[in-house]
């Protein structure tokens, strides 16, 4: 009798006399009646009896109890004991078994640790975009509140804040609505001057998000007037990195922007805003600013009244957006108020590649259950005999069963660590995806959480996979169990039927995903390959910002960049220096509606837009941009009653199309705007300003002579070491204004990279999850057709006796193996014409259908499933007939 | 059941309760009852006790393993709960025995000295 048996022994005596409760009542009605009776033979009545022994007794109900509550406690004790003895006997015992048959335990617990470790991966990503809480109070009452304008499907526009403060005020929604704007910040005075990314703030914000100050206060509704608004507030990282984590910085003057602030506070550890925004000042609006009409302010952000949800707000603020529109139809006849709950607004369109890796990993997951589903009943074929004679000599079917699923809650749970270290390393790849524009709170780690996902999901793909040939193994009749595992009559036609179906879902699954990792890849492809229409090797690129206080003039800033300027071209490999006031694909968007003189006036919601900004005579020259007709830009070019300007190819095409545009003159706003006419004085080539795949829209640059704003993007072109020249301009920097820091440093083509992170992650992660599918795939029809194989041995050599040809039998084979990838294959490619419909809207330059990546990979997939089976068949093939009829 | 039952204070109670069981059950197995019985007459009933506190004290000594209960059938062919030493408990009852006579010892010799020491 092994130790187990002895359990169950133990257990099944238990079971007869299981109830605590009843065994107390019992003990105790025993000790009374055996009282109560000799109290009656000693003379006692048996109503005194009865009374006098349980007087004796004492309090029986309380005397139950605590018996009951030992009892309780010392049987659960007992079981746990047990039941963790008979685990760890079983889990013994099927680790004995695998380490029989190491090359199918290592092939299982490979491929469940894959499968495990790229879905924990996709889990954990999830998990920090979608599904971790925002670090705020009640975060679901959160709701960002931008413009929009649904005509123009434009949507989370600026604000302004006269509309801000009808809002604030008008609307019936929100507890609480702040504002804010994006703005950066200068450091400098004590240690190396640096400007970070912030925020201009109503006082009201940070109090409405819930977060309170690490060190201070933050800001006071007094604040919000200019004059009054030289307090700064610091992130908690910020506070230790620059000041040392002195909290005596606390009311100290320091120096932003070369003006003297006053730090308000330090707000606490890892909170950021908004993105990843370390520094605040507070919302201080210059009158000349505030008007309705412009809308220069990122946006509001509010809190939801308790029981007031999206919904309604939105509902509220189409009222009073229609109200302000007839209130003022001059400046605000096109827009209305928009809100989106914040986490919506943060995540942005991450949601949909998310879902997309999501039913991604999931197609894996199902494909690593079917494979090892498979596995097993190979291995379970093999061991019908073992499970046969074990089940005659008594066995029970529930004990075999459960040995089974334990065998495969081992393989799982190695697997299942195996996928641990997997995703330790999907994550690191993942968050090493350079995702700028991700929400801030967003880090990607392996948390307790995850964790806890990956444990149920390898237990449950252990059940999945381990239940329906656990069951089959079990109930083997007995007869034919025996019978079959001679090998003689092959293998049973339902079990055959079964792991034919596997492999046509495996086939089906990777076709499936190779069809969206092919079209996502090619996608990227043809991003990364899109004229750019500029040349964006060899660019060093950088942004300063000139403090107000030391350059409020203009001809101070036109005199500190022309020197720049000059001293840089002076340094030695440089060829062109340039400078814009945002470089291609960094974000930096401007535009304006515009009208053509001497063509009517166009109708409201008709007017052409342009995006627009003042460049320097050596931008394009930098970027190697050609010039199509007339002239750059040039340094004489300072005239600004009479402005001039260089428009791009799509304006030219769209606003004179088949004219020639040079001389021709344009102003920005309508014919009553008081703008000046601007002269066109050339055309230039398109460039691919916006992050791609946006396509460039009408242009127009101005010369910087005209206007010098406070912020330049600076663009170098050099032949050479970008790192020397780099040196060489900080040096040059050094010597202008050693306060003044460089900031978005890096080179053109760094950037052009990272503004593509997000379909390169989407191809690659798709295209791991393709190549993991298919090689498991072919693990399956290789697995299926060699054990076919085996099994028809005698079969395969009575043909060669009976005088079958080498090719035939190969034929043979291999006809089997096709036949299971054609159906797969078939059903695959119905699936992927439905399912990759959802991929359309992450493509570019290729379509949901295209019909090469469609004909390409069931070829290629074909073509793998015929190499799978080309080798059992060879096998099968080298059958010698003599030996095969022998065999068992 | 509307009676109160002083008791004295519970954990001297305990720990004399404990070693009369384990005395009495060095005699041989027995049933709850049986071992009431004899605590009963041979401390002239003492204790003052309610007899049931001998059922948390069996079943508490019973969890620790000091004595093994089994169902059996008894004297007048009732199924009843019989409760043996086991050899645990056997151990203990010597340490205790030991400790109680050492115990009772001082405390008399405390007791029978009428001079206050020096």
């Amino acid at each position: 009798m092994t130790g187990s048996e002895q359990g169950r022994w133990r257990r099944a005596l238990r079971f007869w006399r299981s109830d605590v409760r009843q065994d107390v009542d019992e003990e105790l009605r025993f000790h009374l009646e055996m009282h109560q009776r000799e109290l009656a033979e000693r003379g006692h009545s048996p109503l005194t009896a009865r009374q006098e022994a349980e007087r004796r007794f004492g309090e029986l109900g309380r005397i139950r109890e605590e018996c009951v509550a030992i009892d309780t406690r010392q049987r659960q004790r007992a079981e746990r004991r047990e039941t963790m003895g008979d685990l760890w006997q079983d889990v013994r015992f099927a680790l004995r078994t695998l380490r029989k048959s190491p090359g199918f335990a290592l092939a299982a617990i490979l491929c469940i640790g894959l499968g495990i470790g790229v879905t924990t991966t996709i889990v954990s990503a999830v998990h920090a975009i979608l599904i971790r809480p925002l670090p705020y109070e009640n975060a679901h009452e959160l709701v960002s509140v931008y413009s929009q304008d649904r005509a123009r499907d434009e949507h989370g526009v600026n604000i302004s804040y006269p509309d801000y403060v009808s809002w604030r005020d008008e609307s019936r929604s929100f507890a609480a609505l702040g504002m804010w704007t994006w703005q950066a910040l200068a450091f400098s005075g004590e240690g190396e001057p640096e400007r970070l990314e912030g925020a201009m703030v109503t006082a009201n914000l940070f109090p409405l998000l819930g977060v309170r100050p690490f060190l201070g206060r933050t800001f006071l509704a007094e604040e919000e007037t200019v004059g009054r608004n030289r307090v700064v507030l610091l992130s908690h990282g910020l506070w230790r990195r620059r000041f040392g984590g002195d909290s005596s910085v606390v009311d100290r003057t320091i120096q932003v922007d070369g003006t003297p602030y006053r730090v308000a506070g330090v707000m606490p550890p890892g909170f950021a805003f908004p993105e990843r925004g370390e520094a605040w000042i507070p919302f201080a609006v210059d009158p000349a600013r505030a008007t309705r009409g412009n809308r220069m302010y990122a946006g509001a952000l509010g809190r939801l009244r308790p029981g007031v949800d999206v919904a309604q707000a939105r509902r509220d603020l189409a009222l009073l957006s229609a109200r302000l529109k007839q209130q003022f139809p001059q400046d605000n006849d096109r827009w209305e108020a928009e809100a989106i709950p914040l986490r919506e607004d943060l995540v942005g369109d991450m949601r949909r590649p998310l879902m997309v890796f999501l039913g991604g990993v999931g197609f894996v997951l199902l494909i690593v259950c079917a494979n090892v589903a498979n596995l097993i009943l190979t291995r379970g074929a093999g061991r019908r005999r073992e499970i046969a004679v074990r089940t005659a000599i008594g066995a029970e079917r529930g004990r075999l069963v459960r040995q089974l699923l334990t065998e495969n809650l081992v393989l799982a749970g190695l697997g299942g660590l195996v996928g641990v270290g997997v995703a330790a390393i999907g994550v690191k790849l993942f968050s090493q995806a350079n995702p700028d524009g991700l929400p801030w709170y967003v880090t990607f780690r392996l948390d307790g959480g995850t964790l806890l996902i990956t444990l149920l999901l390898a237990a449950l793909t252990g059940v999945l996979f381990g239940l329906v040939p656990a069951f089959k193994g079990s109930g083997a009749n007995l007869t034919t169990g025996l019978r079959e595992g001679t090998g003689g009559s092959g293998e049973g036609r339902e079990r055959s039927r079964l792991r034919g179906t596997l492999v046509v879902v495996e086939v089906a699954l990777s076709l499936i995903l190779m069809v969206g990792a092919v079209l996502l890849i090619r996608s990227y492809r043809a991003l990364t390959a899109t004229e750019l229409g500029f040349n964006p090797r060899g660019v060093l690129s950088f942004r300063i910002s000139l403090p107000r206080p030391q350059y409020p003039e203009e001809p101070q800033r036109l005199a500190f960049y022309t020197e720049l300027f000059q001293r840089i071209a002076a340094i030695p490999g440089v060829e062109a220096v340039g400078s814009a006031q945002g470089i291609p694909q960094s974000g930096w968007n401007v535009q304006s509606h515009f009208a053509v003189e001497g063509r009517p006036e166009p109708r409201q919601g008709e007017e052409l837009e342009a995006h627009y900004q003042y460049v320097t005579p050596g931008y394009f020259p930098a970027l190697e941009v050609p010039m199509l007709s007339g002239r750059n830009v040039a340094l004489t070019d300072r005239d600004t009653l009479n402005p001039v300007g260089v428009i791009n190819e799509t304006l030219a095409k769209k606003a004179f199309p088949g004219e020639n545009p040079l001389g021709k003159r344009l102003k920005f706003g309508g014919f009553t705007s008081t703008d000046p006419w601007i002269t066109i004085v050339g055309v230039v080539r398109d460039i691919r300003h916006y992050r791609l795949p946006e396509p460039m829209g009408p242009a127009i640059y101005f010369p910087f002579l005209e206007w010098t704003g406070y912020t330049q993007t600076v663009t170098v072109r050099a032949g050479g070491e970008l790192t020397a020249v780099l040196s060489g301009v900080r040096g040059v920097m050094r010597s202008l204004d050693a306060d003044l820091p460089m900031f978005q440093v890096q080179t053109l083509e760094e950037a052009m990279a990272r503004s593509l992170w997000r379909p390169r992650l989407q191809g690659r992660v798709l295209g791991i999850f393709a190549a993991l599918a298919m090689v498991l795939a072919t693990m399956g029809i290789y697995g299926v057709i060699s054990y076919a194989v085996a099994q028809r041995t005698r079969e395969l050599g009575v043909r060669v006796a009976l005088g079958a040809s080498r090719r035939q039998v190969v034929a043979l084979v291999v006809t089997q193996g096709v036949r299971l990838a054609l159906i797969g294959v078939t059903v695959g490619l119905a699936g992927a014409l439905i399912l990759t419909r959802v991929l359309s809207r992450l493509l570019y330059g290729v379509q949901a259908t295209d019909t090469l990546t469609f004909i390409a990979v069931p070829l290629v997939l074909g073509a793998v499933a015929v190499l799978a089976t080309w080798i059992p068949a060879l096998r099968a093939a080298r059958v010698d007939p003599l030996i095969s009829m022998r065999a068992e | 059941m509307g009676t109160t039952v002083t008791r004295p204070p519970l954990d001297l109670l305990q720990g004399t309760l404990d070693l009369l069981v384990l005395q009495t059950l060095s005699w041989g197995p027995a049933h709850g009852y049986a071992v009431a019985r004899w605590i009963e007459q041979l401390t002239g009933d003492m204790l003052q006790v309610g007899e049931g506190s001998l059922y948390p004290a069996l079943h508490r000594l019973e969890e620790r393993g000091r004595i093994a209960s089994e169902w059996r059938t008894s004297e007048n062919n009732r199924k009843a709960k019989f409760y043996r030493l086991t050899a645990k408990g056997r151990e203990q009852l010597q340490a205790e025995t030991a400790t109680w006579g050492r115990f009772v010892k001082a405390v008399g010799k405390v007791l029978r000295t009428t001079e206050q020491p020096v």
